[in-house]
This record gives structure tokens, C-alpha cells and sequence, in this order.
């Protein structure tokens, strides 16, 4: 059983968040896969109304903690609260030496990738260390590869957070990963992903860029002709999963690299008259490569009932 | 160090990106800055989209002094005759190599994939051209089809092999199972998407276990969420590996480009008019 810890929480100002979006943002995190979300003491209290303390009166000595979803005797879901026992340690792999019997979350590692990691992984699994998480730096833009290979290596936890405002393995690369390797085994549902989105940009005001991995809002946008059609005829042809996965779904748009069948179908779509296809595909091309972006389905209506009117001009003339 | 190759397709893979297109003059300018900076190799379009394509292919090929310019085309002569007439250096074959592009796009055999990859390389070195030809999703190809197409490649006298994970679905352990099994008697090229956030790091884990040129893009755009970013690669493989490329000035040149490659702010939204 991997447990994957959500450390976002940690990596925002959560002043200004209500209880009410934190309880839905924790919510989320649950839903998709997430075993345990850290967070601090601070910000579990405001969540008191939500969850049973299990531990929380024991002696509080470190600063964040874990929150857990567990069931109560009757299977109905509950939240709560553990200290978090993780030592933190930022070594470099050959320094690694006794772990035995200890619970470490080791950070940093960010050059693994391009080092011989699958013999380090070995020596950090054979250390005999209680627990041993890796929370692996994104300073050389691996952190995501590191983790799910030290997971798929027989790693049992990681350590990542939401989207990619922080310098931690991103969380919904690390679940898709982990989804895409072995569906049957993942239990997470990665349809909320969409609705976390949202309420990240919310709690924090920071924009999720659109060609974001997993979650950004462009990233089922189809335009270049080879592509639309092989997506009219099997979205799987360049799907890497299909975007109701992740909550979301596929749009063809039109653009510099639009082909006549992204036009009939995008005029089919929309009912609208197919007759001056060509040309209009042409205005496109034109337009857009002058734009720098896509067409918006108004600007095509407009387009077509400019080219009808056209057309009729010329006939009367 | 490691000496290894970047073939950058922001001209062609990271257009593809949706809203982002070029002018001819844009991508002159873009070129002669990858120039510049020692990309080896631009790829730096698909002809066959059109005269001004081919256009800005013998444009860029004036302006470039070092870099060798590739033509992308699809598996078709009249797209090889068109990156010919334009003069582009290197003639890139993309061949769809897992069945389900095979059989569901294309709607053809592997036999008919085999017959048809064997007339165009007979048309490329008709024009005496350099072939090289690329395995589009082969991260979810037969591994026994993958093999008779590198053998079909080798044999056909292609100079590099592209490895594609079209739909950035591999890891970098995966992707070291795959890279590390081919022959020798080919140049490998690995061509990693970011639909995982792991682009950078299949691409080193490709490098690594033997292929001697990597595509990228600046900024890393390209299809869905992206190709591999350049800089982010640079950044990755510090002491590891040389690109013949400075990461300072891969940078300074990058953010001048800024406003070229990302053409959207609020004030772009003039309606088309024809």
C-alpha cells in the first residue's frame, strides 16, 4: 500500500482561507488518491468541526501534522489526525548511511535522474528504515519522475503537492502516473481534479498555466489537421487518457494548422452552412497566423454569414 | 562530459501547439536566434501546408549558417517532393508505428506501412537528400514491429531513427528499457511529450541509455501539455552532458523571443475580417 502525502496546504498562505473551501479542498485531495494531507496545527484546529482529534491531545511537537480518512465502526467515512514523525533530511545519496527503524522524508535529490537511481533507491529500501518517504526537489524539473520511479521501484511513500507553485513532485502527475501504470490497483478518482483546479485558483489567486499537465485547460485543445483527423476517427489515436478522466473534456479549434476536416466539423457542429468551407479555411489561416490564437466559435459564425453575404453579392451583381 | 544533439522543434511541434502560430517573418527570426545559440538541427515546419511554408524554409535556410534544417512530412510523396523544392536539408519520414494509429488513422496494414515507407525513402535518396526517419507513438507500439521498422530504417540507409512518445505516456525506466534495445547501427533520436510532466526526464534517461540527439522546444510548447523543454534540460544535465549550447544565452535569447512565441494579451481580440 503507497501512501502519497499532500503537502500544499504547508506551501500556501492559508490565512484567508474560509473552513468551509478547506474542508472541500481537503475533501478533493481525498477523493483523488491522496492518504494523508499535512498540514499545520494551526489549520487542522479550524477544521475541529469535521474531524475526531484521535491523538490531538497527546503533546503537539511538531509543526505540522497529518490529516487521515479512516471509517468509523458503522463504515461511514471520518477524518483524523495524527502528529507528523517524519525527520527531515537532506542528504546526498552516498551520505545515506543508518536509517534503521527510523521515519525520514528525505528531500533534495533533485539530480537522481541523471545518476544510476534505481541502485540508490535499492540501498534506500534495503536500509531498514521504518518509514522512508521521498519528497524529491524540482530544482532540475524531475521531481515527478524521481517519485513515481521510487514508487514503481518499491518505494511505499512520497510526498508531492498540487499544481506547480512549490518545489515538490506535482501531485496529479504523480496520481495519473500511478493511475496509468496500474488502473485496477489505483483507487483514487481523478475526475475532481478539475473542481480542485478551480478551487486552487480560488484559495490561492495564482493561475494554473493552460498548458499545465494533467489539469491545464488547453491541454485537450486539438487544431494542427493531422491530429483532428486522427481524433475525429479514435480520440485514443493522440490521447495519452481520455479528459473525462481528469474531469475534463476534448475541444477542436480552429487555427494556422486547421485542415478542411477540422472546418466541416467544426461547421457541423455549430449548424452552420458548409458551402464556402474552403474560403473560410483560408481566413482562418490567414487570421490566425497574423493573431497568434484560435478562432473563437463566434468569430467562425461570424465568418460564415460574412462569406454567405458574399457570395450572395456576388450572384445579384 | 557527454556530447549529445538538440534538434529543436518549436517550428514545427511547438506551432502545433494550439494558438500559437508564426509568420514567416517570426519564424525567420526564431530560426536565426536557434542558429545562433548552436542548435544542430531545426526542425523547421511541414512544407506541405503550403507555399508560405515553403517560403520560409528557403528563408530559413539563407539565414542559418550552421544548423541543419529539417522537413517534417507525413508518410506521403507529394509531402517529401514538397520539403525537396524547398531545400530543407534533412528529409524527416514520420511513420506511424503502433497499431492503433496504424490501423485506426491510418486505416492501413503494417505490410502497406512497410511498402509505403520503402517508396519514399526511394524518392528521398532519388533527390539525394538525407533521410531520417521517425517512429510516431512508438511508446505504445509492438516492440517486434518497432524492431522490423529499425532494421526497415537501417536498411534504407536513414541516418538517425526518432523514437516518439506521442502521447507522453512513458517513464524514464520504461523509456530506458526501450532506447537501450536498439541497434546500435542507427542514430537514435528521442522525441519525449509532457502529458506526465516527465519530458525532461525521459529525455535524459533517453540520452543516457544511447540516443545521441533529443528533440526540444523553447519554452517547451508543443501539442497538449508540451514537448521537452530546452532550458529545463539544460538546467537538468549541468556537468552531466554538453549540448554545445550555453544556458545563458539560451536564456537571454529565449525572453527576447517571449513576444513572438506567446502572441496573446487582452488586446488581441480584433474580430477576423475578410
Amino acid at each position: 500500500m503507497v501512501t502519497i502525502i499532500d503537502r500544499t496546504l504547508t506551501t500556501l498562505d492559508t490565512d484567508r482561507i474560509d473552513t468551509q473551501d478547506l474542508n472541500h479542498f481537503c475533501t478533493l485531495l481525498f477523493t483523488c488518491g491522496v492518504t494523508k494531507i499535512e498540514l499545520s496545527y494551526e489549520l487542522a484546529f479550524r477544521l475541529k468541526p469535521f474531524f475526531i482529534a484521535g491523538d490531538s491531545d497527546e503533546p503537539i511537537n511538531t509543526h505540522t501534522c497529518f490529516l487521515t480518512l479512516n471509517n468509523n465502526d458503522d463504515g461511514t467515512p471520518i477524518w483524523k489526525l495524527e502528529p507528523n514523525e517524519l525527520a527531515e533530511k537532506a542528504i546526498p545519496p552516498s551520505q545515506i548511511k543508518d536509517l534503521r527503524n527510523k521515519k525520514i522524508r528525505l528531500l533534495g535529490l533533485e539530480d537522481l535522474i541523471t545518476r544510476n537511481y534505481l541502485s540508490i533507491f535499492q540501498k534506500l529500501l534495503n536500509s531498514g528504515a521504518h518509514t522512508l518517504d521521498l519528497c524529491p526537489s524540482n530544482k532540475m524539473h524531475c521531481a515527478t519522475a524521481i517519485a513515481l520511479e521510487w514508487i514503481l521501484a518499491g518505494g511505499t511513500s512520497v510526498s508531492c503537492a498540487f499544481a506547480n507553485y512549490h518545489d515538490f513532485p506535482r501531485l496529479e502527475e504523480v496520481l495519473m502516473g500511478l493511475k496509468l501504470r496500474d488502473p485496477s490497483s489505483f483507487k483514487g478518482d481523478l475526475s475532481v481534479l478539475s473542481q480542485l483546479k478551480v478551487l486552487y485558483e480560488k484559495i490561492t489567486s495564482l493561475p494554473i498555466s493552460k498548458t499545465k499537465a494533467i489539469i491545464g485547460n488547453d491541454i485537450f485543445k486539438v487544431e494542427s489537421g493531422i491530429h483532428v483527423d486522427g481524433v475525429i476517427k479514435n480520440p485514443a489515436t493522440y490521447e495519452p487518457f481520455n479528459p473525462k478522466t481528469v474531469g475534463s473534456q476534448r475541444e477542436i479549434v480552429l487555427g494556422k494548422h486547421s485542415g478542411q476536416q477540422s472546418v466541416l466539423y467544426k461547421l457541423r457542429e455549430q449548424n452552420l452552412s458548409e458551402t464556402a468551407a474552403k474560403s473560410i479555411l483560408k481566413q482562418i489561416k490567414e487570421g490566425c497566423t497574423q493573431l497568434g490564437r484560435n478562432v473563437s466559435d463566434l468569430e467562425l459564425q461570424s465568418l460564415v454569414r460574412e462569406v454567405k453575404n458574399d457570395y450572395e453579392t456576388k450572384i445579384y451583381c | 562530459m557527454k556530447q549529445k544533439y538538440i534538434v529543436d522543434t518549436t517550428l514545427r511541434d511547438g506551432e502545433q501547439s494550439p494558438g500559437v502560430a508564426f509568420t514567416l517573418k517570426e519564424k525567420v527570426t526564431i530560426a536565426k536566434a536557434l542558429d545562433a545559440m548552436g542548435i544542430q538541427r531545426i526542425e523547421a515546419g511541414t512544407p506541405a501546408m503550403g507555399k508560405e511554408e515553403c517560403l520560409a524554409f528557403e528563408k530559413i535556410k539563407a539565414v542559418c549558417q550552421n544548423a541543419k534544417i529539417i522537413g517534417w512530412n507525413r508518410m506521403n510523396l507529394s509531402d517529401i517532393q514538397s520539403s525537396i523544392n524547398c531545400g530543407a536539408d534533412i528529409i524527416h519520414v514520420c511513420v506511424p508505428s503502433s497499431d492503433l494509429l496504424i490501423r485506426e488513422k491510418l486505416r492501413k496494414s503494417r505490410t502497406e506501412v512497410l511498402e509505403k515507407l520503402e517508396e519514399c525513402a526511394d524518392s528521398i535518396h532519388s533527390a539525394h537528400k538525407e533521410l531520417t526517419i521517425g517512429l510516431e507513438d512508438a511508446s505504445r507500439a509492438d516492440w517486434d514491429f518497432i524492431t522490423l521498422l529499425i532494421d526497415t530504417a537501417i536498411r534504407l540507409g536513414a541516418t538517425t531513427l526518432r523514437f516518439s512518445d506521442t502521447v507522453g505516456i512513458m517513464t524514464p525506466s520504461i523509456c530506458k528499457n526501450y532506447i537501450s534495445n536498439i541497434s546500435s547501427n542507427i542514430n537514435i533520436e528521442v522525441h519525449m511529450h509532457n502529458d506526465l510532466g516527465m519530458a525532461v526526464a525521459n529525455s535524459i534517461q533517453g540520452l543516457r541509455s544511447g540516443a545521441k540527439y533529443v528533440d526540444s522546444t523553447l519554452f517547451g510548447i508543443g501539442e497538449r501539455a508540451g514537448n521537452c523543454n530546452l532550458e529545463h534540460l539544460l538546467i537538468a544535465t549541468v556537468g552531466q552532458m554538453d549540448f554545445g549550447i550555453c544556458l545563458d544565452e539560451l536564456q537571454w535569447r529565449q525572453e527576447r523571443l517571449r513576444p513572438i512565441i506567446f502572441k496573446i494579451h487582452p488586446n488581441n481580440i480584433y474580430r477576423l475580417s475578410i
